[in-house]
């Protein structure tokens, strides 16, 4: 009866990690939740630029910091054989171009968090250049999913 | 009996008159054009909204154009179609390979009749059926513009379409059918705002072009207007714009003329594929220019 328990036991713990293990390495669709989560956090900043939301310096630097971690994970989650998705066939044929445009991200984000910028009149240059690095990336990189 | 042989003669004859009476190119003479000194400034904004750029800027490294070399009109894109090839033209101002040749009278009968300096008919590919809806004095204010660009040279090879597509004097025919100088929607003729969006839109901005459904001929379906379409040169469709539309629909005015100027969607997702042309031209208008665009299609018939 102890033997049976224990075997179930083991058993369930092959299914779970065999599971974890396949949902850890689906960079697919751990791309796609960071990207949400990148987006989930654009959405505060780009309120208080357009004046829909009033200026939070705080909400801005935590935006920072959720936007330069993703910058630094990404790049990893597109390796060989995870085509797929939104993501454009350009990356694996341009990897360069691809990581460069990674680059200018991170450089902005870090150019944002050196100038912390207090008021929104310094946000909107500031933040400018992390806002178009994502629309030069998603131009040439990432394909419309119907 | 006599008269039945007559007759047998005549009717190809009058038929083939006939079809070449149809099929005629019908473009404006000198007198129509107004009296008008070309203001080049109101050209440039003529230029982005109807989105010359995005089909004739010359490509770089294969890629689309970006910043100022959208404003190198050597044209060779190549648009892979079910009618055929077609190949879009150089329209910058060099002498031989572009259109610097041209006359003004030239350049409106283009633009807004479809047909080329030696008579031809366009093919609608060129969007000359909501050109047509601009004033001629917008039309030559874009050419004075259109004049101050770089001349960049490369003549492009004609379009290779199969049979009967290839017949360029059909569109004679088709042109009757669908070459309309009116607007589309109704609107209240009050509001400065909506009439305005209503011209950039059906006139310069020639958005219905993709944003329409076509018929069986590709004539645009007016009463589907906006309501979305087939994506012309890809997979995928080109979106419902009209308020009933599943996602732009719950956009505000402040939402649509936000995305046209930032391309952000109000969720903070960026614009996509061929949008985003569209939307850097857009991003070059003023912002009384974006809000009248918001506001017309917050007014048009929603389509389900």
């Amino acid at each position: 009866m102890h033997k049976f328990t224990v075997r179930i036991g083991v058993i369930l713990a092959v299914v779970l990690a065999s599971t974890v293990a396949i949902g850890g390495d689906d960079p697919a669709h751990e791309r796609h939740e960071l990207m949400e989560g990148v987006r989930d956090a654009a959405k505060p900043v780009g309120g208080m630029l357009q004046g829909e939301l009033e200026y939070d310096a705080d909400r801005v630097a935590q935006s920072l910091e959720v936007w330069a971690a993703a910058a630094d994970e990404l790049g990893g989650l597109f390796p060989e054989g995870s085509e797929g998705g939104e993501a454009a066939p350009a990356i694996w044929e341009d990897r360069a171009g691809f990581d460069a445009a990674l680059v200018e991200w991170r450089d902005a984000i870090a150019a944002a968090q050196d100038a912390a910028p207090a008021t929104l009149d310094e946000a909107g240059p500031t933040l400018g250049p992390v806002f178009n690095a994502c629309k030069n990336c998603h131009d040439t990189y990432r394909i419309e999913e119907e | 009996m006599k008269k039945s042989k007559k007759l047998a003669i005549a009717l190809p004859a009058i038929l083939l008159l006939a079809a070449f009476w149809l099929t005629r190119p019908l473009a404006l003479s000198s007198s129509d054009l107004p009296e008008h000194t070309p203001d080049i400034v109101a050209g440039e904004r003529m230029f982005w909204v109807g989105g010359c750029a995005s089909c004739h800027a010359s490509m770089v490294d294969g890629r689309r154009a970006r910043g100022d070399d959208k404003l190198r009109l050597g044209g060779g894109l190549e648009l892979d179609t079910s009618f055929g090839l077609f190949r879009v033209p150089n329209i910058s101002p060099h002498y031989e390979d572009g259109i610097g040749s041209w006359s003004m009278l030239e350049f409106v009968n283009a633009m807004q009749r479809g047909v080329a300096p030696d008579g031809r008919h366009y093919y609608p590919s060129f969007p000359y059926t909501s050109y047509a809806l601009m004033p001629i004095e917008d039309v030559m204010d874009l050419k004075a513009y259109i004049d101050t660009l770089p001349a960049v040279a490369g003549r492009i090879e004609d379009h290779a379409l199969s049979f009967p597509y290839s017949v360029r004097r059909s569109i004679g025919v088709w042109k009757r059918l669908y070459l309309d100088d009116r607007p589309v929607v109704d609107v209240d003729t009050g509001d400065e705002s909506l009439l305005l969006g209503r011209y950039l839109v059906e006139g310069p901005g020639h958005c219905g072009e993709c944003h329409t459904p076509r018929d069986r001929l590709g004539g645009l379906i007016p009463g589907q207007w906006l309501a979305g379409a087939p994506n012309p040169d890809g997979e995928g469709r080109v979106p419902n714009i009209t308020p009933a539309a599943s996602e732009i629909g719950g956009w505000s005015v402040r939402n649509i003329a936000n995305y046209l100027k930032s391309g952000f969607t109000p969720d903070f997702d960026t614009v996509g594929g061929s949008m985003v042309a569209v939307q850097e031209n857009l991003a070059m208008l003023g912002d009384a220019d974006r809000e009248a665009i918001a506001a017309y299609l917050k007014a048009i018939p929603p389509v389900e």
